[in-house]
């Protein structure tokens, strides 16, 4: 504004220095004078009036603004796009499970009574020790697919192992309740067989599934499952594997070495409780398999059938403040072929028998942050051919249980410390009394509460 | 032999084809009560609604349990909160059961949350500030304004969804608009009085709601978000919120009220017992109802 007002004043005075002073032109001079002085005081006026609107607008403005911040950020306003876009954007999601353990055995030996048995069955070791490291890699790979990766770093007696848990893809927008999975995963068997052992309620598997399924089955295939359109839930599945997992072994050729099938059901009794029942069946043929550190050898074809319960109550079906889950499996194996005790020197021997377990286990989340559960499990190893007694097969007249307490306590949703109590008597006259402390934290990626 | 198995494939396929071909009605899996009451509303008699929660029930931890499953699976549309809020389940329902129409970003999938305003989106995450959403607080269901937002969405969403009831998906949303003006009008009226003044919570649960009222947390019960009170925590509250102009401490049915009652006790300020939801308390069985009986009972006691 002020500008416009100085040129105005030196265009004025330009033209006033280059008058000639001439008197014959004095009353030009004035008549310019006047005229000048008419437009300052136009000026003037338009300024002061511009001023003002420039006053009563900034006032609106900070007024307006005042108002924004009392109720800011407003709401019922449609969100805009506000998200920045970075390189990093696609990066699968990561998890990482951090889990460390302090253990004591009151037994030197813990031998499986009747049963020859993979290296994941075994107690692990005492004192002070990091249990397994996993890392899991997740996202979708395209709007069909999903890819899933969990690498697990363990020690066994000595040395690190680096062990591809699961790396499969599976698909995530088939139609009629329908899901493919391919590449190497835990097969659907039972209950606790598609879990992480970390999401478990207890610090060790339960005997059947350390016996039978030496932990997880995990296997190299493909599985179809589809939930079926009923108002309870159903769904039916099954899978063909690799043969290499055990209790399949030594898989080569081109022969499809091991098969999967289950079925399931489940619904809710009422707002506090559900429920979920299962039976499935795990067929591994021809296989060559090692147990009891390579002691013993089977060869033949074993049949695992899987009967598995799980109930959950939780008053309104609040969760989150208390629930009560009951859970058991029970397992039987139907096994055809040779077994050899290279140590008890039993040469092949025809086998041709089954054997059985079950577990069953209480927890009771009794305040947001603690739960107590107890656990009972136990084996039957069966009658062996003559050839085998003496051998590890022989269970010896001893069928192995187990009985489990634990209480543990979680400060959120990713940190869990446990406390457990063992008594395992998994051979005649081995009475092991186990003392184990753990802890489990999870980083990253929000895990899955599954059912 | 032959026969059998193609009878027996035959049979199958009849199972899975005609439950589908029979529905005419649009099924909408709502994951909160909240969402099932809008969808009712907005839908109408075309669609069918399975709500998956209830008020008595905190979301955050609900299991992948079987019965949810099966609703997914029937889901012709699924209407949730989102920002992270169900992230525990409903990504194994989707993935599971969910068909190619319900994934995420399909012409099925509507999250309350990406289409309003969120409030508290922290600028940086980290759990050790507890269980922080990344994308900002989650229960955007609390201000009413959202509701109106989010409601015409729903509309938009069913009818790309279902065109054959286009017209009456557009037509219960004109009713649901002028009702709620008109509610929306009658509740800044009556809560007036509520603004400016302050209360203690339990959780962030009421961001939405405090934020619409213009009324202030004074103090918080979780030590972090998602973590329970301790005695620790709880005394700090004790000495903040001592001899401070407070009206109360709200409490959701989902929500442990030990601390609360504990608070009140030692300071005389009473609870005041909001439904959260649709169905939290008596009054409170539709959207109107919710908000009308949650300035009730905030107004009550002040």
């Amino acid at each position: 504004m002020s500008k416009i007002l100085l040129l105005a004043a030196a265009s004025a005075a330009v033209l006033t220095a280059s008058m000639p002073a001439n008197a014959a032109d004095d009353a030009n001079l004035e008549a310019l004078r006047a005229e000048i002085n008419a437009m300052r005081q136009a000026y003037e006026q338009k300024i002061e009036q511009l001023e003002g609107k420039v006053q009563t607008l900034e006032a609106r403005q900070t007024d307006t603004a005042q108002k924004l911040a009392t109720v800011e950020p407003a709401a019922g306003i449609p969100a805009t796009d506000q998200r920045t876009v970075n390189d990093n954007s696609f990066n699968p999601s990561i998890g990482v499970i951090l889990q460390g353990k302090y253990q004591s055995f009151s037994e030197d030996e813990s031998e499986f009574a009747g049963f020859a048995v993979g290296e994941e069955a075994e107690r692990g070791k005492e004192g002070l020790g990091i249990d397994e490291t996993e890392v899991n890699f997740s996202a979708n790979v395209d709007n069909l697919f999903r890819g899933d990766a969990t690498i697990a770093l363990h020690e066994h007696e000595g040395e690190t192992e680096i062990e591809v848990e699961e790396a499969y893809v599976s698909t995530t927008a088939l139609p009629y309740g329908l899901e493919a999975k391919a590449g190497r995963f835990f097969a659907d068997l039972g209950y606790l067989n598609s879990h992480h052992s970390h999401a478990d309620d207890f610090a060790d598997r339960p005997l059947p599934n350390r016996a039978f399924l030496d932990g997880n089955y995990g296997d190299d295939g493909v599985q179809l499952s589809a939930i079926l359109p009923t108002d309870i839930y159903s769904e039916i599945g099954g899978g063909i594997f690799r043969g290499d997992d055990f209790p399949g072994g030594g898989a080569d050729g081109s022969d499809i070495g091991a098969w999967t099938a289950y079925g399931r059901i489940g619904g809710d009794v009422n707002e506090d409780t559900s429920w979920r029942l299962g039976l499935s069946t795990l067929q591994a043929s021809e296989s060559a398999r090692e147990g009891n550190e390579g002691d013993v050898t089977f060869n033949g074809d074993s049949g695992l059938y899987i009967a598995d319960a799980r109930m959950v109550y939780a008053p309104t079906g609040n969760n989150a403040e208390q629930e009560i889950s009951l859970q058991g499996e029970y397992f039987y194996r139907d096994e055809d072929g040779t077994y050899e005790d290279a140590l008890a020197g039993t040469g092949a021997v025809d086998y041709d028998g089954h054997q059985s377990g079950w577990y069953a286990q209480g927890v009771y989340k009794f305040h947001p942050q603690w739960r107590a559960g107890l656990r009972y499990s136990q084996l039957y190893a069966g009658d062996v051919p003559t050839g085998l007694s003496g051998s590890a097969l022989d269970d010896g007249g001893h069928n192995p249980w187990a009985a489990s307490a634990m209480v543990d306590w979680s400060n959120s949703e990713f940190s869990r410390a446990r406390l457990q109590f063992n008594r395992e008597e998994l051979a005649g006259g081995q009475e092991d009394d186990q003392f184990i402390v753990q802890y489990i934290m999870s980083l990253g990626a929000h895990g899955a509460h599954a059912y | 032999m032959k026969k059998s198995i193609f009878a027996l494939l035959l049979g199958l396929g009849a199972l899975i084809a005609l439950p589908a071909a029979s529905l005419a009605q649009t099924t909408i899996f709502a994951c909160e009560p909240e969402w099932g009451a809008l969808a009712k509303d907005i839908g109408g008699k075309a669609v069918s609604v399975f709500t998956a929660t209830t008020a008595r029930q905190d979301v955050h931890h609900i299991t992948a349990k079987p019965s949810l499953l099966a609703a997914m699976r029937k889901a012709d549309m699924v209407f949730c909160t989102g920002a992270s809020l169900e992230i525990g389940w409903l990504p194994i329902l989707l993935k599971k059961a969910g068909g190619p129409d319900v994934q995420p970003g399909a012409k099925g999938w509507l999250m309350a949350s990406e289409h309003v305003r969120r409030l508290n989106v922290p600028v940086m995450v980290d759990r050790s500030m507890g269980d922080v959403h990344p994308e900002g607080n989650p229960h955007v269901h609390l201000d009413p304004r959202n509701m109106a937002v989010i409601a015409k969405v729903l509309a938009e969403k069913l009818q790309e969804v279902d065109p054959v009831n286009a017209k009456s998906y557009q037509t219960n949303l004109r009713a649901f608009e002028a009702n709620w003006q008109s509610l929306l009008a009658q509740w800044d009226k009556e809560a007036a009085s509520l603004r400016g003044k302050r209360v203690v919570v339990y959780h962030d649960s009421w961001a939405y709601l405090l934020s619409w009222l213009g009324m202030e947390v004074a103090a918080t019960l979780e030590p972090k978000p998602g973590i329970p009170p301790t005695a620790s925590h709880l005394e700090k509250v004790l000495q903040e919120v001592e001899g401070k102009s407070i009206i109360g401490i709200l409490t959701a049915p989902h929500e442990n009220d030990d601390a609360a009652k504990w608070l009140s006790g030692k300071t005389g300020l009473p609870i005041l017992a909001l439904p959260y939801t649709v169905g939290g308390r008596d009054q409170a069985d539709d959207l109107p109802g919710l908000f009308t009986q949650t300035l009730v009972s905030l107004k009550g006691k002040s």
